[in-house]
């Protein structure tokens, strides 16, 4: 953990919309009162070091017209690896976790995020994993969304 | 049929969606390399924004690597007609960064499901207690990843 104030200050304000100015990130240095090239040296370097994955649009995929889902799968613990490795596969696939209940047993163990261009891609995929590994896929996609913002308390 | 305004949409997005130039002038550096003004570019995150194809232009930060070590997803089971209101208080934990309501099957019972990024598992626990107090609700389950195999952002 190397991050200065300064890094904080920085990373906790990317998290809302870079402002679309000729020079946002001047417009920063006066929000935050620090210089437009050290923001600019700060956010390479922590971009470079991983701490922030990148400066970008945060597609909304349902309003691009795609559809997504949350997949679940009952899959047996010696076929995880397997298993995940095909689900990979898919590049409409944004996250897939081995997960466990912890106060209660659960009737699936791996879940994954998958979008695709239209409904019926995305079902086909989902198929077609079901019929690459023998088991079923339960599809749980979102019939309404309350919250939906990534951003976290950077202290 | 896709038409030209949503092509040039969408091959603007292509270019940024790894992440825009780091410079002074990024929206210029964009337009540049696509052959559009720098005017255009802002203009077009500007529309994409207000329209919400894009949620934001902004960070999205290793939150491990940050410190923020710990995440639940927590599963709750909701009656029908209380999803709305216990949805609103859950969504009011600055903890819970997203909160859906899903579908039910047989095998299935849990509808609403809820993100919660800590520093620690505690935080997230005492957020779990605080919203079964504040909703009364009993009926829920702490999913914990035991292995990630794949996290990255949405392309298109």
């Amino acid at each position: 953990m190397i991050l200065s104030d300064t890094d904080r200050k920085i990373l906790h304000r990317l998290q809302s919309n870079l402002p679309l100015v000729s020079r946002p990130f001047l417009e920063l240095s006066k929000e935050l009162n620090i210089e437009e090239d050290t923001i600019i040296e700060r956010i390479k370097f922590m971009i470079e070091n991983g701490y922030v994955r990148r400066l970008a649009p945060i597609i909304n995929t349902q309003a691009m017209g795609r559809e997504a889902t949350l997949a679940a799968m009952k899959v047996p613990e010696e076929r995880i690896d397997e298993v995940s490795a095909i689900i990979n596969e898919y590049s409409g696939v944004s996250h897939n976790y081995l997960r466990k209940g912890k106060n209660k047993d659960i009737p699936y163990n791996i879940w994954f995020t998958m979008s695709a261009k239209d409904d019926e891609e995305l079902h086909r995929n989902l198929k077609e994993i079901e019929d690459r590994t023998g088991l079923t896929v339960r599809s749980l996609p979102t019939t309404k969304k309350f919250k939906i913002g990534v951003r976290f308390k950077i202290y | 049929m896709i038409d030209k305004k949503e092509d040039i949409d969408v091959k603007l997005i292509k270019h940024i969606q790894e992440g825009l130039p780091i410079t002074k002038t990024p929206y210029k550096d964009i337009g540049q390399a696509l052959g559009m003004s720098e005017e255009e570019v802002i203009q077009r995150l500007k529309k994409l924004l207000e329209s919400g194809k894009i949620r934001r232009l902004a960070a999205s930060i290793a939150h491990r690597k940050i410190g923020i070590n710990a995440n639940a997803m927590c599963v709750w089971k909701v009656p029908k007609e209380r999803v709305d209101e216990v949805c609103k208080i859950m969504a009011s934990f600055e903890e819970v960064t997203h909160c859906y309501e899903r579908p039910i099957y047989p095998d299935w019972e849990y509808n609403v499901f809820t993100m919660i990024h800590g520093y620690t598992d505690p935080e997230c626990e005492a957020v779990i207690q605080a919203i079964k107090q504040k909703t009364g609700l009993d009926d829920y389950v702490v999913l914990y990843s035991e292995k990630e195999f794949k996290k990255v952002g949405v392309r298109i």
